[in-house]
């Protein structure tokens, strides 16, 4: 009987998924995997990351032995400078050569954005809850994906959308074109073979009354004007999805995995600083380009509608950014302490009086109880955990690179029709930055823009410069080694001026010498972290910053 | 003229310096590399191979999701669920049993399934039916108004029909052994009329007169023994089932912030009993019947100090018995469907007795918190006892039994708990839906 009742279980199951699964697959069209990809595969990423890999992790010796014995995995695709050099994945933009304020605002662009000389067509529309999203064309035959902000919450991600999309492009990644786009009901409309998925899941004919049930769902401005985060949809091949974990194996270009690239390492710092706790793969696509004749894949970022101070659904939950979407270690911990251990995101949650901010289009973002070291992602992407001193640092020299005045810039991007939310939202991005800078400068070695003439090698001390510590009593001990297999000492000296004269005579036979820097805060008990700059007559051959 | 050719030589020297300047300058961005870039092992071959038999089983399982995921076969689900009790239908799915199989059932609204919820608000017509393979079978149906012309008047009638197939007798009283087992089943037919007043939405009185018919079939099962063979030599009351009037009265009053998984309020419940043999039956008792729980939270929501007290005492009157089916029961979780009291460290049914105490002290903390979801930790005490008439109550026969577990919540509604007890006869681990109290 018991066998009868759950073989008759077990198959009343599997015909219902069936049943269920039976919707045609008219998302299989072309320029849609942004959209489709945006509303699914969350499930995946939580089971691999937040399950699979946590556990299968306890099996990686290899961790387990550089856990105990403290050691840590370089990136590997830095150049003899340290840097991270142009790749398909990252291009050094803004920390290189400044962007002007018009090409910060504008971000990624193709278009000034949807055509709506003509009104937009609806393709597809999704409704999930309260949330919307439609692919739309326009008079050009460019798709964009919108997506919309829900009551109560008018501004807020659709401008965190295109606020944080100029970020991550301005810093280096590719994105496609966001834009907050503007329309009014008559400036929209249904295609004839449009489809929708509704709340039921099920696929339906998308018509005109099913878009208006919508549309009235949808907050709008003064005036029915509607407001949206336009994002072009590609139009360049799919390829896939992006690992955070390895290298994509069909192109040749690609020969570091994913783990050790400082440029996805960086992620980390950059997605704390503008709260992007939702940075995961099945927020990255691979797109199969063609330039200059020979293939590439380019990986590109998106949906953004969730960071700042936004959330699906309206405000940020308080726990984002401080735990994992299932923390171990943090349950761990409240286990043992019989609940009486006030999580700093409960510190923070309580001391804000269980209040969001007033402006209904920041939500819940501020700089309070930031702590850049322990900013955590939604899901526990290994990448992010080795990022190491020199990473890190590396990240935050890109942060720094971003003036109060270009953030200002980017944050206009946003649109927020009541300046009071663009002011908190730029107030709580500078000091975000400043949190990541003096975490990151402090943490590591903070020396850089090495240069090399008249026998004179300078450089700049980024915790100085950004004035997170004073100049006074900082010590830089030197040490002058040989380059070799067995390096020998030949100089050390302390400096207080960053600038030191190199003695012709430390060249011996013409080799290299590497010069080990190590800076000393009239703070710190100890020494800090070392850079190696490694010289020769002609110049500056090599920077490597302690990991 | 000679001043042009001196600002022009000046400015060619400048420019020049300034562009030799430029072309010194290193790009600290090209892609030179201290060793050519190559892939490098993201694991030793050992970890490697450890990792392996997972990947076999992560590959199907992130297919599935992904399939789930696309064919949005969770919204369906919910949206299927949310139509059907939306059309009077609701599925459930109780506690998972001994199996490992799900109890489930469904239960009717007729009102709404027949379409008249708008014209018959306050209309009450009620069916379910549950089954726990191996355990349970259930199906029933209530009728009547849930308010008599927009007073707290209700009344209803209400049947219902019970076979329980693996229900276990260790004996009556506190001194009974587990190495007596026995099992038997029951099936109870009721019939019964419900009146009562709903002072308010918290505070409701109910009067119900009842007839049971109660039949009880003895035999060795699941490696159990036969009640009439293992109990042979006592003298067992309702062992071949009975037929029972019975007169009720029950005040409840609930200020729980949920049913589910309550974080404060209390609730309390006085039940008082009169229960009359008919036919052949000698049972004739009163059953007087508190039950009741308070939360008090710790200064916050995320601890909460939940304290239960269950008391039933049964009174024989006119020399009549008291079957031993009806008796206070002990052991286990004390979940649906199961329905002795709450005494972890110890199995289903464990204790009978006409009278008992129970008193339940839960310290519930939340160790986890996303979005709705919450997981929290419990650690808890029972303390119980059964005994006969209330002069046979002595301290030093309590029963504890003491635990910890932990209660996976969504939006206050328990979605799965683990507890692991322990008792002076033993280690009991639960996985349910639901949570005692």
């Amino acid at each position: 009987m018991k066998k009868i009742t759950t073989a008759t279980l077990l198959m009343v199951f599997a015909v219902g998924t069936i049943f269920l699964g039976m919707t045609p697959a008219v998302f299989a069209k072309e320029n849609t995997a942004q959209f489709e990809k945006e509303w699914t595969a969350f499930y995946k990423d939580i089971f691999d990351q937040n399950f699979y890999s946590e556990g299968i992790n306890q099996l990686d010796l290899g961790r387990w032995w550089r856990k105990i014995f403290r050691k840590k995995i370089p990136s590997a695709n830095i150049n003899v400078f340290d840097e991270v050099p142009d790749s398909n994945f990252f291009t050094n933009r803004h920390a290189r050569a400044r962007l002007s304020a018009e090409a910060l605002e504008k971000g990624y662009h193709e278009e000034e954005g949807a055509d709506l000389s003509q009104p937009l067509t609806v393709i597809a529309a999704e409704q999930q809850g309260i949330h919307y999203g439609f692919i739309v064309e326009d008079a050009k035959k460019d798709r964009y994906f919108l997506k919309f902000d829900s009551q109560g919450h008018l501004e807020l991600n659709t401008g965190a959308e295109v606020i944080a999309s100029r970020f991550y492009y301005a810093l280096g990644y590719n994105v496609p074109q966001y834009n907050i786009l503007f329309f009014k009901p008559d400036q929209i409309k249904v295609s004839e073979d449009a489809i929708t998925y509704d709340n039921t899941g099920f696929v339906k004919k998308l018509t005109q009354q099913i878009l208006e049930k919508y549309l009235l769902a949808i907050p709008q401005l003064p005036g029915g004007t509607y407001r949206a985060s336009a994002s072009k949809l590609f139009k360049a091949q799919e390829a896939g999805d992006v690992s955070f974990w390895s290298r994509k194996k069909e192109d040749p270009q690609e020969v570091v995995h994913h783990r050790d690239r400082r440029d996805f390492r960086g992620l980390r710092v950059f997605s704390a600083w503008l709260n992007n706790e939702n940075i995961r793969e099945s927020n990255a696509l691979y797109m199969k380009t063609n330039e200059n004749g020979q293939v590439a894949f380019k990986p590109y970022l998106f949906g953004f509608a969730t960071a700042l101070g936004a959330a699906m659904g309206g405000d940020k939950p308080p726990m984002l950014g401080y735990e994992y979407l299932a923390d171990y270690g943090e349950a761990f911990k409240s286990f043992l302490a019989l609940g009486f251990r006030e999580k700093p995101w409960q510190k923070k949650w309580r001391e804000a009086s269980e209040k969001n901010s007033p402006l209904s289009s920041v939500g819940y973002f501020s700089s309070e109880h930031f702590d850049p070291a322990r900013y955590k992602t939604l899901l526990p992407y290994e990448a992010f955990r080795l990022v190491t001193s020199a990473d890190g640092f590396w990240a935050a020299k890109n942060v720094m690179a971003f003036s109060d005045e270009d953030i200002r810039t980017m944050v206009k991007a946003g649109q927020y029709s009541d300046s009071a939310a663009a002011d908190s939202v730029t107030q709580t991005l500078i000091e975000r930055r400043d949190k990541i800078g003096r975490y990151w400068f402090l943490q590591a070695n903070p020396l850089d823009g090495f240069a090399f003439s008249d026998g004179k090698l300078s450089f700049k001390d980024l915790a100085i410069d950004y004035k997170f510590i004073p100049k006074e009593g900082t010590i830089y001990h030197v040490e002058v080694v040989s380059s070799g297999k067995k390096p020998r000492r030949i100089a050390e000296l302390k400096i207080s001026e960053p600038i030191l004269s190199i003695q012709p005579e430390w060249f011996q036979n013409d080799k290299d010498i590497n010069l080990i820097i190590r800076v000393a805060r009239p703070s710190a008990k100890e020494l800090g972290f070392s850079v190696s700059i490694s010289l020769n007559t002609v110049g500056i051959q090599g920077i490597r910053h302690q990991d | 003229m000679k001043k042009t050719a001196l600002f022009l030589c000046l400015s060619f020297f400048f420019f020049s310096v300034f562009a030799y300047a430029e072309d010194k300058k290193e790009d600290f961005y090209k892609p030179v590399y201290e060793k050519p870039l190559k892939t490098s092992s993201l694991k030793d071959p050992v970890s490697r191979v450890l990792a392996f038999p997972f990947e076999l089983i992560k590959w199907p399982l992130d297919k599935a999701l992904v399939f789930m995921e696309k064919k949005r076969l969770d919204r369906k689900a919910i949206w299927l669920y949310e139509k059907s009790v939306e059309y009077g239908v609701t599925p459930r799915v109780d506690s998972l049993n001994f199996n490992g199989i799900p109890s489930y059932g469904a239960d009717f609204d007729f009102v709404r399934i027949f379409r008249q919820k708008e014209m018959y608000p306050d209309l009450i017509a009620k069916g379910w039916i549950n089954h726990g393979p191996a355990v349970y079978f259930q199906t029933g149906a209530e009728f009547g108004k849930q308010r008599i012309a927009d007073t707290g008047f209700h009344v209803s009638e209400f049947f219902q029909y019970e076979n329980r197939r693996n229900e276990t007798f260790y004996g009556i009283g506190p001194y009974s052994s587990r190495g007596d087992s026995a099992s038997y089943i029951i099936e109870r037919t009721t019939l019964a009329t419900r009146a009562g007043y709903e002072f308010s939405p918290t505070l409701d009185l109910t009067s119900q007169f009842g007839y049971d018919h109660v039949n009880i079939k003895n035999r060795s099962h699941g490696g159990k023994g036969n009640i009439t063979e293992v109990f042979a030599r006592d003298n067992i009351p309702g062992l071949y089932g009975d037929d029972l009037l019975s007169y009720s009265l029950s005040l409840k009053r609930d200020t729980r912030d949920s049913k589910s998984s309550a974080t404060q309020g209390s609730y309390q419940k006085l039940i008082f009993k009169y229960t009359d043999g008919v036919q052949s039956s000698k049972a004739q008792y009163f059953t007087y019947q508190v039950d009741a729980a308070k939360y008090f939270q710790l200064a916050s929501p995320r601890r909460v100090l939940a304290a239960r007290l269950f008391a039933e005492h049964n009174q024989t009157i006119n020399r009549g018995d008291m079957p031993f089916y009806n008796m206070a029961k002990l052991g286990g979780s004390g979940t649906f469907p199961y329905v002795s009291q709450t005494s972890r460290g110890y199995v289903y049914d464990r204790f009978y007795g006409q009278s008992t105490v129970l008193l339940n002290l839960e310290y519930r903390y939340t160790i986890w918190q996303y979005r709705e979801f919450q997981l929290d930790t419990v650690f808890f005490v029972d303390e119980g006892q059964v005994f006969g008439n209330l002069g046979k109550f002595n301290f030093s026969h309590f029963r504890e039994s003491y635990g910890m577990g932990f209660n996976l919540n969504y939006s206050k509604l328990v979605l799965l708990s683990f507890d692991v007890a322990h008792g002076d006869e033993g280690t009991q681990f639960y996985i349910e839906n639901k949570i005692p109290f």
